[in-house]
């Protein structure tokens, strides 16, 4: 891996949810051996976010649409934001992507 | 001597450095590397004072608006903000160690009964649960016990609320997701349960009922999702219209128009709630996941009990249904309170969107669109007596112009006003 990403997890106030969310990728990124930077913001403070990936839950699809996002970012979306093997199969794909 | 009282007089009486000491604690625990113990702990710290500087912001606007409402109504217009009773607790009142300690204990409560009880929830939402300990303290100080057993009964408290409310939630929140995995942490599960009841009597049941994700819900609304512009949309209204209805000699500030002085003194008050959660954001984002790592060791089938949002990707219609529910409630409630001699209760847009949109799932999980909707205005009822209940309560401590949110919270603090004071008292 050449450089270690920043990926920032997103949810309404960004103390809660997004938090829960943090954790179970902490895990799964352990068990993958992958480093990264982890954050988690309020949904207020998204537009003008300098990241590599954005994760949030499906609910927030919309209303990142409105905003002028850095194209450089890329999303995902989380239907269980909590469940290790979604976050396997969505999240992972982009890092290994990114980091090639 | 010396050395033990300069300690204990300058340093352990400093909520920002117990807190500190508690994130410090966790991290060690957890044989994290040296740079992120010291990190951590200082971000800690940062979290604290943070916090402090968004209440002051929170308070002054208050009070602003507190003497506008006054000079315009003749009434005591109460805003129930449970951020706002948090940050004056903290800093206004002094009762920061207590809540310090009380987080702490409310933790290992929590550990001990998951670890020997059936009931393996571990709750893991740190506003949540600051929240809690600042409302067992609150109840510690109407009852005026001294600092160790407000701190001992509010972490037995705390940390039964922390294991009973996600095991209440459990069965609805199995119908919500289809599953087991996720458990529901979040202290306005009272609130939740009777919403679900409200649906049970009210609601739709067997063929009839129609789940209201089958219909499409204007996406204008989804704004609403920005907790901050939400808080705004109904903040600002109501500091313009009380100002206009108490006229400049009140409302006026200085030489700036009172019209744009409340315009200001709104902004301000979302300003305070806004610096106050990205506080909050610093302050927990160390301790919990410690918490986590070590319940986890300690409790090897915990299930973590998890904030609310959690469930929204589930059943996104009924959160927008439920907040627009809980919200008309909370408008008829805050008329129908000084009718029963209670104090006008403002709505509370924060916990109208959270607490109102996770009840909405519940209504529409047991009773269909029809419980959804009666039950959401009765939730926002129910959740507008509930903080003026504890209002007088509230004031005889010193808090200004604000009230709490968060049933389970304000159900914990009326335990002690109503139950442990009386019996207090008549020994």
């Amino acid at each position: 891996m050449n450089k270690k990403l920043k990926i920032y997890f997103i949810c309404g106030n960004g103390l809660g949810s997004s938090l829960a969310c943090q954790m179970v990728v902490e895990d799964v990124l352990s068990k993958e051996k992958i480093e990264a930077d982890l954050e988690h913001e309020s949904i207020s403070s998204a537009p003008g976010l300098r990241t590599d990936i954005i994760v949030s839950a499906e609910n927030f699809k919309m209303q990142f649409e409105k905003f002028e996002m850095d194209p450089e970012i890329h999303f995902v979306f989380l239907h269980n934001i909590v469940s290790e093997n979604e976050i396997k199969e969505k999240l992972i794909p982009v890092i290994k992507e990114l980091s090639e | 001597m010396v050395v033990i009282n300069f300690i204990i007089q300058n340093i352990l009486t400093q909520s920002a450095i117990i807190i500190a000491l508690i994130a410090l604690l966790g991290l060690v625990l957890q044989k994290k590397s040296f740079g992120t113990v010291l990190t951590g702990t200082f971000k800690t710290l940062l979290g604290f004072e943070v916090l402090s500087a968004g209440s002051t912001v929170i308070t002054a606007s208050l009070t602003y608006f507190g003497k506008i409402f006054q000079h315009a109504f003749h009434l005591n217009g109460v805003v129930p903000s449970i951020e706002a009773i948090n940050g004056q607790a903290m800093n206004t009142l002094g009762l920061g160690n207590e809540i310090a300690f009380t987080f702490l204990g409310i933790f290992i409560v929590n550990i001990i009964i998951a670890r020997f009880s059936p009931w393996k929830y571990i709750f893991l939402t740190g506003q949540a649960l600051l929240w809690m300990s600042t409302m067992t303290v609150v109840g510690g100080k109407i009852c005026g016990f001294n600092t160790v057993v407000t701190v001992v009964l509010g972490s037995i408290i705390g940390g039964i609320f922390a294991v009973a409310m996600p095991a209440l939630a459990q069965p609805f929140v199995r119908k919500i997701t289809g599953n087991d995995a996720i458990a529901l942490g979040h202290f306005c599960t009272v609130g939740y349960l009777f919403e679900a009841g409200a649906a049970w009597i009210f609601g739709e049941r067997g063929e009839n009922k129609h789940s209201v994700e089958d219909i499409k819900l204007p996406k204008a609304l989804e704004f609403m999702q920005d907790t901050y512009l939400s808080v705004a949309v109904v903040m600002v209204p109501l500091y313009l219209i009380t100002a206009a209805f108490a006229g400049p000699k009140w409302a006026g500030v200085g030489t700036t128009n009172y019209m744009v002085e409340s315009f200001l003194q709104a902004v301000q008050f979302v300003v305070g709630v806004y610096v106050l959660l990205a506080g909050v954001r610093l302050l927990l984002g160390e301790i919990v996941p410690a918490f986590r790592g070590i319940a986890m060791k300690l409790v090897p089938d915990a299930k973590p009990a998890l904030d609310c949002p959690v469930l929204f990707p589930y059943s996104p219609n009924a959160v927008i249904l439920g907040f627009v529910t809980t919200t008309i409630g909370t408008v008829i409630g805050m008329f129908l309170m000084p009718v029963m001699g209670l104090a006008v209760i403002l709505p509370g847009m924060l916990t109208n969107f959270f607490a109102g949109g996770t009840a909405g799932i519940f209504g529409n999980v047991v009773g269909g669109r029809r419980g959804a909707i009666i039950g959401g205005v009765l939730h926002g009822l129910f959740i507008t007596l509930l903080p003026a209940l504890l209002v007088v309560a509230l004031q005889s401590l010193g808090f200004v112009n604000a009230s709490a949110t968060d049933s389970d919270t304000i159900v914990a603090a009326l335990m002690y006003a109503f139950i442990f004071a009386p019996i207090l008292k008549a020994i």
